[in-house]
C-alpha cells in the first residue's frame, strides 16, 4: 500500500487545506474535521474546492498506477516546496525560462493541477471527466 | 529585585571570544547526529515504525481529508503550523542565565523531549485512525483525561492571549516604527485574500508583492513612527497598556470575522516571512563571524533561579505540548508511510529548535554588533523579560547589517516579523478560547454563554486582558516574566499529557517507554517546582489574581501526575499479563 517516491510522473493538486498553516505557533490548529479545540465549520469555505479536487483525485488515482504516477495534494501557501518542484519538473521537460515562469505563476493557484511541471486549472474544465481527460492528455504529452 | 552579573568564564576557551558560527555549526551537527541516530532508535525500537502498516491516509483515502502526501510537502505544512513567535520569546528571556544553559536546554529538550513528543503523538494518532490527542487521552488513559486536557488548554489559551498581547504592545511601544507596516498588513492581507479567491488567480505574485510592500512600508514607518505615549499619558496609563487595550479591541473584531477574510490570507505573507527571517539570521551569523558577547553562565539574584525556571521559560523551542494537536489532528491524516513519521515529526522538532537557536544567537551575539551592553540588558530577570523582545530585534538587526541591511531598518524588520506571528497567534488564540467558552456554556447548560457570540468573545478577551493589565503596575517590569513562566508551565503540562499518552501506548505494545518517561518526569518535576516557587511568591506579595491561577495549574499538574503514574503502571501490568502483544492498537 505504501508508495515509492521516485516515479516517472508527478501530478500536484494545488488547493488550501481546511487549517491554518503559518505563524500560529502555540495555537496551531483551529478547525477542520474532528478538531480537538476549535470548530469544524471554521474553514467551511475551503470544503467545496477540497471536495471537488477530491473527486478528481479519486478518479485519477483509479486511472493511474501508483508506481508510475505520484499524485500529491499541496497547499498553495507551501511555495517553498511548490515553486522548486514545478521548476524541476518543467526543466526536465525542456521548458525555457519564460515558459517556466508562466507555469510557476499558474501553478501557485488555488485549484491548479500541475502535471509534470505544466499547470492546468480545475475550473477551466467542465466536470470531472473533462478534467481527468485533460490531465491524461498532458501525461501523454509529457511521456512523448 | 536587583540582579548582578556574576560571570563564570565569559567565553569558553581560555577567555577568547567564541564565534557565534561555532555555536551554530555545533548545534546543527548535534541535531544532525540526533536525527541520524536517536530518531532511528525511536523509530525502530520505541515506536516500531512499520513500512507495511496501512496508514489512515491510505485506509480512508478520499483525496479530501485523508491523502497520502509526499513527506517533504507534509513536513512543510507541519513545520509552518508549529513555528511562531513563542520559540523566539522564551530563549530571548532565558539567556539571562547565560547562553550555555539556554542552549543546553534547547538542544537536549529538542533532541530528547520535543523529538520524542512530536514524533510520538504523530505515530500514536496514525496507529489509532488519525484520532486527535484529546480523544486519545480519553481512550488510551481514561475518560477523565479528556477533561484534564480541556482544562489545561483553557488555562494555556488564556495565558497565551495575555502574553502575546504584551509581546505586541511592548514591541509597538519600543519600535513605534513598526506600527504603520503592521497595520498596513491587515488591508494588504485582506486584499490578497480577496484577489486570490475571487479571481481564482495565482497567489505567487500577490504574495511576493505583499511581502515587498510590507517591507517597503518599513521605510515609511521609520519616517513616521506612531508614538502614542502622549495620548496614553493623557489617559493616565503607559503606552504599552494602551496598546494592549487597542490590541484586544482589534482581536475582538478579528476573531469574529470569518478566517478567510484576514487570518488565512495573512498566511500567504507569513509563510514567506518565516523563511526570510531564518535566512537573515543564519546568513548574518555565517557572514559576520561575530562573537558571543554574553557570558556562558550568569547568576541571577532573586527567586527566579535557572533551576527550575529555565525549563518553563523555554517551552516552545525545547518542547511544546501544542505540537501534539497539529501532529494528531491534521498531519496524521496525510502521512503516506508509517516510517515517514520520523522525518516529519522529528525534523519539525529540530526546525523549531533551530528557530530557538536563532533567538539565542541574536540575543547573545547579535546585540553586540549594534553596541548594546549585554550586562545592562540582562541585569536581572525582570529587566531580561521586559527587554527580551527589544534585544531580539536589535540582535537580528545586527545580523542583518552583516548582509548590508541598515540597522534601523533591520530592527523594524525583526519587530514586524515577531508581531506578525504574535498577532496571528493572538487572533487564533482568542478565537479558540471563544469556542471553549461556548463549549463550557453547553456543558453547564448556560444558553447565552453557548450561543451568544458577543458574550463568549467578550469573555475570551476580558480574561487575558485582565491578566495582561492587572498585575502590571506601571513600574512592575516583572509582570511579563511572571505570566510568561506561567504560560510555560501550562505548555509543559500539555506536553506532559501527550507524553503520558505516548508512554502508555508504547508500554501496552510491550516496548520500553523510558524515552517518554524520562522527559515526562523531568518536565513535571520542573513544572511543579516552578509553580510552587511562584505560588509562594504570589501569596507573599498578596497577588490574589495570579496566586489562584497558579494554584489551579498546580492542581492540574498533580492530577496529571496521578493519571500518568496509574496509567503507565496499569499498562505495564497489562503488557506483562498479555505478554508483549502486537503494537498495532
Amino acid at each position: 500500500m505504501a508508495t515509492e517516491h521516485r516515479r516517472q510522473h508527478r501530478i500536484m493538486l494545488v488547493r488550501e487545506w481546511d487549517s491554518q498553516t503559518s505563524g500560529s505557533g502555540c495555537c496551531g490548529r483551529l478547525g477542520g474535521e474532528h478538531c480537538d479545540v476549535g470548530h469544524p465549520d471554521t474553514f467551511a469555505h475551503n470544503r467545496p474546492l477540497m471536495e471537488a479536487m477530491g473527486v478528481i483525485y479519486r478518479a485519477l488515482r483509479s486511472e493511474l498506477p501508483r508506481d508510475a504516477v505520484e499524485i500529491t495534494v499541496v497547499d498553495p501557501r507551501n511555495m517553498v516546496w511548490l515553486i522548486p518542484t514545478i521548476l524541476r519538473d518543467g526543466r526536465r521537460r525542456g521548458m525555457g525560462a519564460g515558459e517556466l515562469w508562466r507555469q510557476v505563476n499558474a501553478g501557485v493557484r488555488n485549484g491548479a493541477i500541475v502535471v509534470d511541471g505544466r499547470a492546468l486549472f480545475a475550473h477551466d474544465y467542465a466536470g470531472e471527466d473533462a478534467t481527468v481527460d485533460a490531465v491524461l492528455r498532458e501525461l501523454a504529452a509529457a511521456s512523448a | 529585585m536587583k540582579g548582578k552579573r556574576a560571570v563564570e568564564g565569559d567565553h569558553p576557551g581560555k577567555g577568547r571570544p567564541l564565534p557565534a558560527v561555532v555555536v551554530f555549526v555545533a548545534v546543527m551537527a548535534i541535531f544532525a547526529l540526533a536525527y541520524r541516530f536517536y530518531s532511528v532508535y525511536l523509530a525502530e525500537k520505541v515506536y516500531a515504525l512499520d513500512p507495511g502498516f496501512v496508514t489512515p491516509a491510505h485506509e480512508f483515502e478520499d483525496g479530501v481529508d485523508y491523502v497520502p502526501t509526499n513527506r517533504h510537502v507534509l513536513f512543510g505544512h507541519h513545520f509552518t503550523s508549529v513555528a511562531g513567535a513563542a520559540p523566539i520569546v522564551g530563549p530571548a528571556i532565558a539567556v539571562v542565565w547565560g547562553w550555555v544553559p539556554a542552549l543546553l536546554w534547547i538542544v537536549l529538550g529538542t533532541v530528547f523531549a520535543a523529538g520524542v513528543h512530536d514524533t510520538g503523538s504523530l505515530v500514536v494518532s496514525v496507529r489509532n485512525k488519525a484520532t486527535n490527542i484529546g480523544t486519545l487521552a480519553q481512550t488510551v488513559i481514561n475518560p477523565r483525561s479528556r477533561n484534564l486536557f480541556l482544562a489545561v488548554i483553557f488555562f494555556l489559551l488564556t495565558l497565551v492571549n495575555a502574553v502575546f498581547a504584551i509581546v505586541i504592545g511592548t514591541l509597538f511601544d519600543s519600535s513605534p516604527e513598526a506600527v504603520i507596516p503592521i497595520f498596513a498588513e491587515i488591508p494588504l492581507a485582506i486584499f490578497i485574500g480577496q484577489y486570490i479567491h475571487r479571481s481564482n488567480s495565482s497567489a505567487l505574485v500577490p504574495s511576493i508583492v505583499g511581502v515587498i510592500v510590507l517591507y517597503a512600508l518599513i521605510v515609511v514607518g521609520i519616517a513616521y513612527p506612531i508614538d502614542i505615549s502622549g495620548v496614553a499619558e493623557a489617559m493616565g496609563m503607559s503606552a504599552r497598556t494602551l496598546w494592549i487595550i487597542i490590541l484586544f479591541i482589534y482581536t475582538w473584531i478579528a476573531s469574529r470575522i470569518p478566517v478567510w477574510i484576514l487570518l488565512q490570507p495573512r498566511d500567504y505573507i507569513n509563510s514567506h516571512q518565516l523563511f526570510i527571517a531564518l535566512a537573515v539570521i543564519f546568513l548574518g551569523v555565517l557572514i559576520g563571524m561575530d562573537t558571543m558577547t554574553a557570558p556562558a553562565f550568569n547568576s541571577v539574584e532573586g527567586p527566579r533561579n535557572w533551576f527550575p525556571f529555565l525549563f518553563v521559560t523555554i517551552a516552545c523551542g525545547a518542547v511544546s505540548g501544542f505540537h501534539s494537536l497539529v501532529s494528531s489532528g491534521t498531519t496524521s491524516k496525510q502521512l503516506d508511510r508509517d516510517t515517514d513519521a520520523r522525518y516529519v515529526g522529528y525534523m519539525a522538532a529540530l526546525g523549531e529548535g533551530s528557530l530557538a537557536l536563532g533567538a539565542v544567537l541574536a540575543t547573545t551575539a547579535g546585540i553586540g554588533i549594534v553596541g548594546l551592553d549585554w550586562g545592562a540588558q540582562y541585569a536581572d530577570f525582570a529587566t531580561a523579560s521586559d527587554g527580551a523582545l527589544g534585544n531580539f530585534t536589535q540582535g537580528v538587526a545586527g545580523f542583518a547589517s552583516n548582509i548590508g541591511v541598515p540597522i534601523a531598518y533591520g530592527t523594524v524588520f525583526a519587530a514586524v516579523v515577531v508581531i506578525s506571528f504574535a498577532a496571528t497567534t493572538l487572533d487564533t488564540g482568542v478565537r479558540l478560547q471563544r469556542y471553549i467558552i461556548q463549549e463550557i456554556g453547553e456543558i453547564i447548560g448556560n444558553g447565552p454563554l453557548s450561543r451568544n457570540l458577543n458574550l463568549s468573545t467578550t469573555l475570551a478577551v476580558l480574561l487575558p486582558l485582565g491578566l495582561a493589565l492587572a498585575p502590571a503596575g506601571e513600574n512592575d517590569t516583572l509582570a511579563f516574566g511572571r505570566l510568561w513562566t506561567l504560560f510555560g508551565t501550562t505548555n509543559q503540562l500539555t506536553a506532559g499529557l501527550a507524553l503520558a499518552v505516548i508512554a502508555v501506548w508504547v508500554t501496552k505494545g510491550g516496548r520500553n517507554a523510558m524515552a517518554q518517561i524520562v522527559p515526562l518526569t523531568f518536565l513535571l518535576f520542573m513544572t511543579v517546582w516552578a509553580l510552587i516557587i511562584n505560588l509562594r511568591e504570589f501569596v507573599s506579595n498578596r497577588d490574589w489574581l495570579l496566586a489562584p491561577l497558579d494554584l489551579a495549574i498546580l492542581v492540574l499538574a498533580g492530577w496529571l501526575i496521578v493519571e500518568a503514574v496509574v496509567a503507565i503502571r496499569n499498562a505495564r501490568t497489562e503488557a506483562r499479563q498479555v505478554g508483549a502483544p502486537a503494537d498495532r492498537s
